[in-house]
């Protein structure tokens, strides 16, 4: 029953299939411009991009959390979350994540990992202290359904590509520079040229895409939220709260933060990568509407 | 040596904007019914080098000969972070400001500006007192409205303040800046 709750919404199921379908396309259409022009042999590329790719997929957990500032907490910790994040897990029927902390003002929370199994969940000390605990309950289900549908795995698998082309962009360039001169003798553009063209358009277009599809998967992880908690009244309030001026103003003395000057480091640029997160997420009044559309077909109209 | 020369003009930019408050005192008081509550603080952290405890004798010695003509009081007071608090008390705002800014050359000059943390000046007439905190190193001022239990500031007023202010009074735009001063001996 649960299982099938999280994509109810046909409309957006199809608008997230078309926005796959697309990069994908785009992705083939790029592969094929890079066999044949460098005409290297089929197998090498393979390798290479595998290599690539299975690199960042078994990396993205640790390279999220240490770029979060994130430190994995135990139960005596963190009672309080382990607590609901236990609760939301045996009602998604996933395993139970581990939990981690950002030391940071700035209210937010996060899900990483490649599957289920090694999920790690990670919220804010600003979240914990400006949210009231079914607040906290809807944030934490949201980045539970993001773990559910695998989101991660699914965006490391769509910015792959448009990495590899910004890469590529990088080297063609390059390539212009220093070994640009010897190749006049055949009739076409240069070899780094249509390279860093082709790998130009697949990173723009593909930047694009990559958003579209990261905001249907906040909305498929707002609804999983509603679903799970039953309450998505409270969510809706957790996102007024963390997405207003309010939440910027810090709660912490100035004495005690210019105590610590050596790890003033940490948290602005915790604030930088937090600030990212939320880049890639619908405006805040649509997600409202969302719920609040989620919470009529619930019946509880809010 | 040119680097210290540009602190040196920097931190005297952050000292004109100070005044600003002196200016700002109109509409705090006609728009928003706020008034000095007569008192100020310069807060810094103290060293026992021999050096900073000369030019804070100097400082110390220099205020109370122009504080003789303003009529204003000082006063020392060490909290709990183990911050100095440089307290001046004075029905006026132009002389609190004035010896706010005092207190903070001589030991800019004396070449301490890194110890000074913060200037705070008290107003009243709200359900809280307001503060407003002036940072040296930013050069801005960012409003704090303890709200008395504990840890906890009242954030709406704070912004409240900023949208009625910023023409007036350079308020610090980067809100993660405004840190707060719970239980400030003033």
């Amino acid at each position: 029953m649960k299982r099938k709750g999280y994509g109810r919404d046909p409309g957006l199921t199809l608008r997230m299939v078309f926005t796959s379908a697309l990069l994908g396309l785009l992705y083939v259409t790029f592969a094929v411009i890079l066999f044949s022009v460098l005409k290297v042999s089929l197998a090498p590329l393979i390798v290479i991009v595998a290599g690539l790719a299975f690199v960042q997929y078994y990396t993205s957990d640790k390279l999220a959390l240490r770029a979060a500032g994130a430190k994995i907490v135990s139960r005596e910790q963190l009672p309080q979350v382990y607590d609901i994040v236990e609760r939301l897990a045996a009602m998604a029927e996933l395993p139970m994540p581990r939990v981690a902390l950002v030391d940071t003002d700035v209210p937010n929370a996060f899900a990483t990992g490649r599957d289920p199994k090694h999920a790690v969940v990670a919220v804010t000390t600003g979240l914990l202290r400006r949210l009231d605990p079914q607040e906290i309950e809807g944030v934490l289900a949201h980045e539970l359904t993001h773990v559910k549908n695998r989101d991660v795995r699914t965006m490391t698998l769509a910015s792959f590509f448009a990495m590899l082309a910004a890469l590529i962009t990088r080297f063609a360039f390059y390539g212009s520079l220093f070994g640009g001169g010897n190749r006049n003798n055949n009739n076409g553009p240069p070899i780094w040229l249509i390279l860093l063209i082709a790998s130009y358009v697949t990173y723009a277009i593909s930047f694009i895409l990559i958003r579209t599809i990261s905001r249907y998967r906040e909305y498929a992880a707002d609804r999983g939220s509603a679903i799970i908690t039953g309450a998505p009244e409270y969510l809706m309030s957790a996102l007024q709260k963390i997405s207003s001026q309010m939440a910027l103003i810090p709660q912490r003395d100035l004495r005690e933060v210019q105590g610590m000057n050596a790890f003033f480091i940490i948290p602005t640029s915790v604030k930088q990568t937090t600030a990212e997160w939320f880049m890639d997420h619908p405006p805040l009044e649509k997600r409202l509407a969302a719920l609040s559309e989620i919470a009529r077909e619930m019946g509880r109209p809010v | 040596m040119a680097l210290f020369g540009r602190r040196k003009r920097a931190a005297s930019v952050a000292r004109d904007r100070l005044f600003a408050l002196s200016t700002a005192q109109v509409t705090l008081d006609t728009e928003l019914g706020l008034k000095t509550a007569g008192v100020a603080a310069v807060i810094f952290k103290p060293m026992s080098s021999g050096d900073f405890v000369r030019a804070e004798s100097d400082m110390q010695q220099l205020l109370e000969a122009t504080s003789a003509d303003t009529g204003t009081k000082i006063e020392q007071k060490t909290d709990s972070f183990g911050f100095q608090w440089f307290i001046l008390r004075d029905p006026d705002i132009e002389d609190l400001v004035t010896g706010a800014s005092t207190v903070a050359s001589e030991l800019s000059d004396a070449g301490f500006g890194p110890q000074l943390l913060a200037a705070a000046f008290k107003f009243d007439g709200g359900k809280d007192p307001v503060y407003f905190v002036y940072g040296f190193k930013t050069g801005s001022f960012w409003p704090f409205v303890p709200t008395g239990d504990g840890q906890s500031r009242d954030n709406a007023e704070e912004l409240e303040l900023k949208s009625k202010l910023e023409h007036e009074l350079p308020i610090e735009p980067d809100l993660t800046k405004w840190l707060a001063l719970y239980n400030a001996p003033i």
